[in-house]
Formats: structure tokens, sequence, C-alpha cells
């Protein structure tokens, strides 16, 4: 999976929430999207995940433009959005098998409950979603995804409703993932986590993308671009 | 096939979350059920009188509760953006379209065959052996109000007041269904056969075909509207 | 640039100055020219502005449909801009048409309305196009109001022989056939002159229309250039 975007831009009414984004991602790596609240992190996820329609610009995967991807290419990106895209009258392992047979992957009985193992909701099996708290919600979600395994994953701000347990398996999943040559994008505001895990950190700010590097250590242009655009609070 | 076989996965899903909330069902019933005492009051019709006005007042009352069914269509969608979802998966969109128009049309039947049959009742009337020549008709005009109302319903999806906004959108191109069920029904009462009525059944089942086609070649527009 | 625009300044102009020509011998030939009608007397020379204006409103219509579907295919914000101003204007001569029939209708039949199956025909596309509009007033994102519209502009256009058969069978089949009847040629027992003067007024309609309908894609295109200008300014 290889992912370009071309001068993608998007305007709600008259103003830019993302503007003049260009982006080459090769397989395998892992970036962490970050910038401060409304700088267009969630809005340039929904872009590349197909739904919204960019106001200009391009998205390729593979050398294929996004919009008019035939049917079965549509499948290769996955958005993990904590608490959400599940239905809470079904329950939990109802979802995955829905999920699993909508895309076509293995959806017996022993793959659903090994997956649900890996995320400790197996005694949760069988209770309703809708019943399930926040990030009970989160691991089943991430369960979804391992089992559909998209080439191009999206998550936007997994952290929130985790438990150490719950960011430890997150963490697994997503190392895992990138190894296996997938992208993985993750906006998220917990920077010292997100930064420990990725490969390229972009930094967003009022819709422009004002920096974007492979990761070094030590990283002072990071920490620099950092204090400009993401100011600490407190003293 | 994978437009056959997705679009049964989505209705067995919209099936079984109806089944577990009975939202839809019950509501849509017991309005249906309510016209008709309503009828009763306004009209207060001689027995005579009943039978010409049986067809305008059925549907009447499936117009109402059908658009009842389809303001509520997409609702297990909206709710924890499962659409977004759906929309991410490889779901061909004809198959949404089928799956939709598929449950709105098995929910308006089931009201339907209470419905009518107490239409019957309340109203008195003698005509029972006449009742699969009205079912047929009805199956026919219900096909085409899902079809064209999961696309009306499916564009108005995005819009303020949506559930306002959808009748006024739906019910001028309805008109064609609207006239061919009622007279056709009509004729079947007065007469006991088609007859005259076989041309208003063609044009029904004329109306049901070219929407669902381009029901299932647009859907891909429309949903992602 | 400057030049071209001056161009279609100046073109546009014309078409005006020639549909104004053209609407007003339509009116000298209509009221003067053409003798008064042999049963109806004067009053139907209303027909020589009753015949134009629900013709054009079914060339709206047509053009709003082949918008809609070269939006839908090019997305291509002129064919939408073209849809939204022709759904107007259509709008506009519907409506022209019904008060003009009714004028008509109340010395001839007695009545203002009558359910004859041409005046329900004009009606229910009155309402289905008046839905188009409103539909598009309701839905916040441009594009996507762009893209629902077009799909009702579809559907309705598709719809209108559907509504035209059934409409027609139900006034057929319950009473006598109005004086509109289809099946008998327009120019059949029709004075030279009154053929002439319904020519000219068709063609005086046809330039006004296009006019109208210049003008009305103009202020699209400038609520465009505005929307362009305020986001050029924003950021």
């Amino acid at each position: 999976m290889r992912l370009t975007v071309k001068q993608l831009a998007k305007a709600y009414g008259y103003l830019w929430a993302l503007r003049h984004f260009d982006l080459t991602l090769s397989p395998g790596e892992f970036v962490a999207l970050l910038g401060p609240n409304g700088a267009g992190k969630t809005t340039l996820l929904k872009l590349l995940a197909g739904l919204t329609p960019p106001t200009a610009g391009v998205i390729e995967l593979d050398g294929r433009p996004l919009t008019g991807t035939a049917i079965a290419e549509r499948g290769q990106i996955g958005l993990l959005a904590p608490a959400e895209h599940l239905y809470d009258q079904l329950t939990a392992v109802e979802n995955l098998r829905f999920f699993t047979a909508l895309y076509d992957k293995d959806s017996s009985a022993s793959a659903l409950d090994s997956a649900l193992l890996q995320v400790g909701l197996s005694t949760r099996a069988r209770d309703y979603v809708g019943n399930l708290s926040a990030g009970m919600k989160c691991r089943l979600s991430i369960a979804k995804w391992q089992l559909l395994d998209p080439g191009l994953l999206l998550l936007d701000e997994p952290y929130g409703v985790l438990d150490g347990s719950g960011i430890d398996l997150l963490e697994n999943f997503l190392k895992a993932h990138c190894a296996r040559g997938h992208i993985v994008i993750m906006a998220s505001h917990h920077v010292a986590r997100a930064l420990k895990l990725c490969d390229r950190a972009l930094i967003l700010h009022q819709g422009r993308l004002q920096f974007d590097q492979r990761k070094q250590t030590p990283w002072p242009a990071f920490e620099h671009a950092f204090g400009d655009f993401l100011p600490r609070s407190g003293p | 096939m994978t437009l056959l076989r997705q679009a049964y996965l989505l209705l067995r899903k919209d099936l079984l979350l109806e089944w577990r909330r009975r939202d839809s069902l019950l509501t849509m019933f017991f309005f249906g059920t309510l016209l008709l005492f309503v009828f009763h009051f306004a009209f207060d019709m001689p027995p005579d009188k009943v039978v010409e006005l049986a067809p305008a007042l059925l549907w009447l009352a499936f117009l109402f509760t059908g658009t009842l069914g389809l303001a509520q269509l997409f609702q297990a969608e909206r709710d924890n953006h499962c659409l977004d979802a759906l929309l991410l998966s490889p779901l061909d969109r004809g198959a949404l379209f089928l799956a939709k128009s598929a449950f709105n049309l098995i929910l308006m039947l089931l009201v339907e065959s209470v419905v009518i049959p107490l239409f019957w009742i309340l109203f008195n009337l003698g005509s029972w052996n006449l009742l699969p020549q009205l079912f047929l008709v009805t199956l026919l005009g219900t096909l085409g109000f899902c079809v064209l109302g999961t696309i009306t319903a499916a564009i108005t999806l995005r819009a303020r007041a949506r559930e306002l906004l959808l009748p006024l959108v739906l019910f001028p191109l309805m008109i064609p269904v609207i006239l061919a069920t009622i007279r056709c029904m009509e004729m079947v009462l007065r007469t006991g056969s088609f007859g005259d009525a076989i041309a208003w059944l063609r044009l029904l089942i004329g109306f049901d075909v070219i929407f669902l086609t381009i029901g299932v070649l647009i859907f891909d527009w429309v949903i992602e509207s | 640039m400057e030049r071209s625009t001056k161009t279609v300044k100046r073109r546009k102009g014309m078409l005006g100055v020639l549909a104004l020509v053209a609407v007003v011998a339509g009116l000298c030939w209509s009221l003067l020219v053409a003798p008064p009608d042999a049963y109806q007397g004067e009053v139907q020379r209303i027909m020589y502005l009753h015949l134009p204006s629900i013709l054009t409103a079914y060339l709206s219509y047509f053009l709003v449909f082949i918008g809609s579907g070269m939006y839908l295919w090019k997305r291509d914000n002129k064919d939408d801009l073209l849809a939204h101003a022709a759904a107007e204007l259509g709008v506009l001569f519907t409506a022209l048409t019904i008060i003009e029939g009714s004028i008509w209708g109340k010395p001839t039949w007695g009545v203002w309305w009558t359910w004859d199956a041409r005046l329900t025909l004009t009606a229910i596309l009155l309402l289905i196009y008046a839905g188009y509009l409103m539909l598009r007033s309701s839905i916040e994102d441009e594009q996507r109001a762009a893209s629902a519209a077009a799909i009702l502009g579809i559907l309705g256009f598709l719809d209108i022989p559907l509504i035209h058969m059934s409409v027609y069978w139900w006034r057929t089949l319950h009473q006598p056939p109005s004086i509109l009847r289809p099946d008998k040629a327009p120019w059949e027992n029709v004075h030279p002159a009154m053929l002439t003067a319904l020519t000219i007024s068709f063609v005086g309609f046809l330039l006004l229309y296009f006019y109208l309908l210049s003008l009305r894609y103009r202020v699209g295109e400038m609520r465009q250039e505005i929307k362009a200008l305020r986001l050029e300014r924003g950021v």
C-alpha cells in the first residue's frame, strides 16, 4: 500500500479546514498526526477515508485515485474512531460477524472468539455493544480492525478511553500492523506516546502542514516546531 | 452475486435490529390502525359509499405509515456514525439500496396485511374473496413506494428538517403509484376482476422496474452525496 | 481576459434587446394581427402566452436533467449552476403557466381551477421542482446539496412521462375529455395569422428564457467567485 496526496484542500463555508496538503507514504510507515484542536486533523482523516468529498486535490492509493475506486478496493482503508462505527443493538460478536462477512474475511466462530479473547472481551461477547463501556467499545474496535486488516489504518484520538492494558494492546496491534507493510496514521494529543511509536511526525496548524519529518533521536527540529505550534499548558 | 450476498447481510442485520427494538414496526402498525379510526370519524360513511372510498382511504393510510417507516429507515445507520462504517467497507452501494428497500417493503407489507383485513372488519365490507387481488395491487404499489422512497430518504439524509422534507419531495414523484393503485383497487372492487385495470397494473410494474433499476445504478452517487 | 468578459457582456445585452423586441412583436401580433377565436372570442388570445410559457418550462426541466446528469458524471460546478438556474426558471415559468391558465379558465370553463389532466400535470411539475429547490437550500455542504439535487433532477425528469400517462388515463377514464385534447394537432383549422403570432411569441419566450438563464447563471458564478475571494482572504 502506497499513499499519495496532492494539493488536498477542504473548505467549510468560508473557511479552509485544510489546504495545500501534500503527502507521500510508503508501505509500513507509522505517522503521528499532531496539532492543536481545530488544526484539521479529523478533516484530514475523513478526507483520506473518502467520507468527505475534497474541495480540491487528489488522493491516490497505489497510484489509483480514491474517487471512483472499484468496490473491492474500498475496504483497503480503515478508520478506528473509538466508540463509533458499531451497532448498539448487536452483540459484540454479532458486530464482528457482520463486518467480517461484509469484508469477505474469515467470519468463523473460532476466528471471532480468538479476536475477542485477545482484546479481553471474551466474557462480554454476547452483550449488546450499547451496554459496553467506552473503553470496551474501543477494544472491540481494535478487534474489528485486526480482523478486517486494512492496508491503510487511520486512528482518531484512540487513547482517550483506554486503560493501561488497553493502551498496550492498541500499541502492540499497531506495531504488528506496520510490520506487515501496512500504513498507520494516528491523530492524537498524547504527543509522548505518539512520538514513541511513530516513524514520522506531521504537525498541522490552522489547516496547513507545518512540519513533516522522519523521526530522529535527538530531534531538535521537532522540539522547535512543537514549541511553535503546540504551546504547553501552564508554567 | 456479491450484490445479493451483501444485500442479504444488510437486510438480515436490519431485521435483527428491528426485532430487538421494534421501533418502526410498532409505530407504523399503531399509526395505520389509528388512521382507520380517524377516517371513520371523519367520513361517517354509509356501507355502499365505503366500497367506493376504501381504496383511497387504505392508500392514504399506507402512504402515511410508509413515510414514517422511511423517516426511520436510516436511523440505525445514523447512530454511532454506522453509515460511515458501511461507506468505508467494500459494500456495493446498490446492495445498500436493495437491502433498505426490501426492509421497508417487509415492514409495510406486515402492516398492510393487518390493516387491510382490519379495514374490512371495521367498515363491515363483504367482498372478502377479492382480498388476494387487492393484495397483489398493494404489493406492486408498495414496492414502487419503497423503491423511490429509499432513494428520497437517502438524498434527504443530510438535510435540515429531513423528516418534513421527505414527504414534500417524495409525494409528487409518487403520483403515478398513488393513482394506479387506487384506480386499480377501485375497479377490482367494483367489477370483481382486473378487466380494464390491467393497463394500470402495467404502469405500476413499469414504475417498479424503472426505479428499481435506476436505484441500483445511481445509489453510489445518492449515498455519497 | 478583460476583453472576453466585455464581449460576453455585449452579447448578453444583445440577447436581452432581441428578447425584448421579439416579445413585443409577439404581443403586437397576438393582440392586433391575429383574429379572435371563433368560439372563445378575445379570451383565447391568452394562449399566445400560455403555450410558449409551458413549453419553455419543459425545456427548463430538460436542462435541469442534462445539468444534473453532467454534474454527477463530471463533477463540474458549472453543470450544477446550470441545473440550479434552470430549475428556478422552470418553477417561475410553470407558475406563470398556471396563473395564465386560471385567468383563461375562469371565462371559458367558469372556474379558476379544474382537475383537467394538463392542469394537474403542470401543478405536479411545480411541486416536484419546488421540492428540488427546497432540498437544495436545506443541505449545508454545497457539494452534497449539489449531488442530492442532481439525483432529484434526474428522478423528477424520468418520472414526468409516468406522471403524464397516469394523470391522463385518470381523467379520460373518469370524465369526458376536456377541450385540450392532445390527439388533435394544433395546426388543423387554425388561421395562419394565429400560427404566426404563436411562433413569434414562442421565439420571444425562448430568447427571454435564455437571457434570464444567462443572468441567473452569472449570479451563481458570482456567488462562487465571492466565496473563492473570501476563502483567499480568510486564512
